[in-house]
């Protein structure tokens, strides 16, 4: 851990929560960039990500400062964005239509809010291609997405997402492997699927 | 010609396998495994890493400071500084004896480092095979029944599937054990047969698949496979004491 980290823990934890911003600065993207691979979309990734870092921030006085503030803060997120992911699981009406925000001129009727407006060149790139691909990742368990992804789109290596997961290597190398193959089957019908 | 399992090639694709080489071999001459090597790849195409969107670093802060208390320092205790009187003058004094202390038993722990014991009483683990076929295959086969060890209710037909492949591949490595004079591996890998045998032929029913993690957690043969996995794996050659100490902390 750097000079400059531990003397803003230092200064946290003397009472200058403003010190916490060095830490944000120099781990937010990263932490963001996991639970965006495990949670797949943006905004739960910013919910995850911030929810770590309260936590940590409410866990510092216990925080041994032998070990890096990375590797913590990185675990802490990991199972902050696979809970939410459950969450998000859990919770069916996540998924349905949101009832907007303003409420409706036309008394008594709910107004639906409105999808983005997505352009000509979104939509072309909203292919069934794409959509398949969600669609497989989706059939992975929270803990099978999160080691598939962190191993392949972020080349960690199977200890750490071990001992981020807290589980044995090799129940994590078996996620891996388990997820590879059921994304190879979810994709049959596109070129490189079972044969 | 044996030809590899999904999972091995997957390993393989991952670079996750002990014997690399002889994978790439067999692909040069075996079409099916090519071909259900290049599948593998084009999923992992497929699925690369896509764009990551940068994220509002300020508006984040803004969000996050709003929810941070002010963590006020701990109180330092009076008795400390009592302690802390107390053992300053003699402190020299009890750091020279915990020294030579120190020193004593170092010199008695090197000398009592114990060779090769048994585990499970059925003599002592080699050390010496350093196979990466086996390496591989008890790999495979600790995988799976973490995996079976770790989940609930009956087992599904790829985790019979893989038992049934790994069942084949033990047969080959018992017979290869027992002429090598290996007894000890050779005993790890037939209980494995046995518990691979009842995996592939047990009714898919709660009862069964409860009956044989019992089975698997009472005779011990995870943790087996586990310090077997340590001596056969080739980057990591080691004695037998190393190899008990790191399967128990696993």
């Amino acid at each position: 851990m750097d000079k400059a980290e531990t003397e803003a823990i230092r200064k946290v934890l003397a009472g200058d929560r403003d010190a916490y911003r060095v830490l944000m600065d120099h781990h937010f993207c990263s932490v963001y960039r996991v639970a965006f691979r495990i949670t797949g979309n943006e905004a739960d990734a910013e919910e995850a990500a911030q929810e770590a870092f309260l936590r940590a921030y409410n866990k510092l006085p216990g925080f041994r400062q032998d070990s890096a503030f990375s590797t913590w803060i990185t675990r802490i997120a990991m199972n902050t964005a696979i809970n939410l992911v459950e969450r998000r699981n859990r919770d069916l009406s996540y998924h349905a239509p949101r009832i907007a925000d303003e409420p409706s001129l036309d008394g008594g009727v709910v107004t639906v809010a409105a999808a983005k407006a997505q352009s000509p060149e979104s939509v072309l790139l909203d292919s069934e291609a794409a959509s398949l691909r969600r669609a497989a990742l989706d059939t992975l368990t929270p803990m099978e997405r999160t080691a598939f992804t962190l191993r392949h789109m972020e080349d960690l290596p199977i200890a750490e997402i071990a001992a981020a997961l807290n589980v044995p290597a090799n129940s994590a190398k078996q996620a891996v492997f388990r997820a590879v193959g059921k994304l190879r089957r979810s994709l049959a019908p596109l070129a490189g699927g079972v044969q | 010609m044996r030809h590899f399992t999904e999972e091995e090639l997957i390993a393989f694709q991952l670079h996750e396998t002990f014997d690399e080489q002889a994978i790439y071999k067999h692909l040069e001459g075996c079409s099916e495994c090519a071909a259900l090597s290049d599948s593998i790849a084009e999923t992992l195409r497929i699925f690369s890493a896509d764009p990551v969107p940068a994220p509002d670093l300020d508006r984040n802060w803004q969000r996050l400071r709003g929810n941070l208390s002010v963590l006020a320092p701990e109180p330092r205790h009076r008795w400390m500084h009592v302690w802390k009187h107390i053992l300053s003058w003699p402190a020299a004094g009890l750091a020279t004896a915990a020294l030579v202390v120190l020193l004593v038993f170092g010199i008695h722990s090197r000398t009592a480092t114990k060779p090769n014991y048994a585990i499970n009483g059925r003599g002592p683990l080699t050390t010496r095979p350093v196979d990466p076929a086996i390496a591989n295959h008890i790999d495979a086969a600790e995988r799976l029944l973490t995996e079976v060890n770790n989940t609930q209710g009956p087992l599904d037909n790829v985790t019979r599937d893989q038992a049934r492949a790994l069942l084949v591949t033990n047969a080959v490595y018992v017979r290869q054990a027992h002429s090598s004079g290996d007894l000890a591996e050779a005993s790890v890998l037939e209980d494995l047969g046995r518990v691979l045998t009842t995996l592939d032929n047990e009714p898919p029913t709660h009862e069964s698949a409860w009956r044989l993690r019992i089975e698997m957690n009472t005779n011990g043969l995870l943790f087996d496979l586990r310090v077997l996995r340590q001596n056969d794996t080739p980057t990591q050659h080691q004695g037998p004491t190393q190899a008990l100490t790191q399967g128990l902390a696993q």
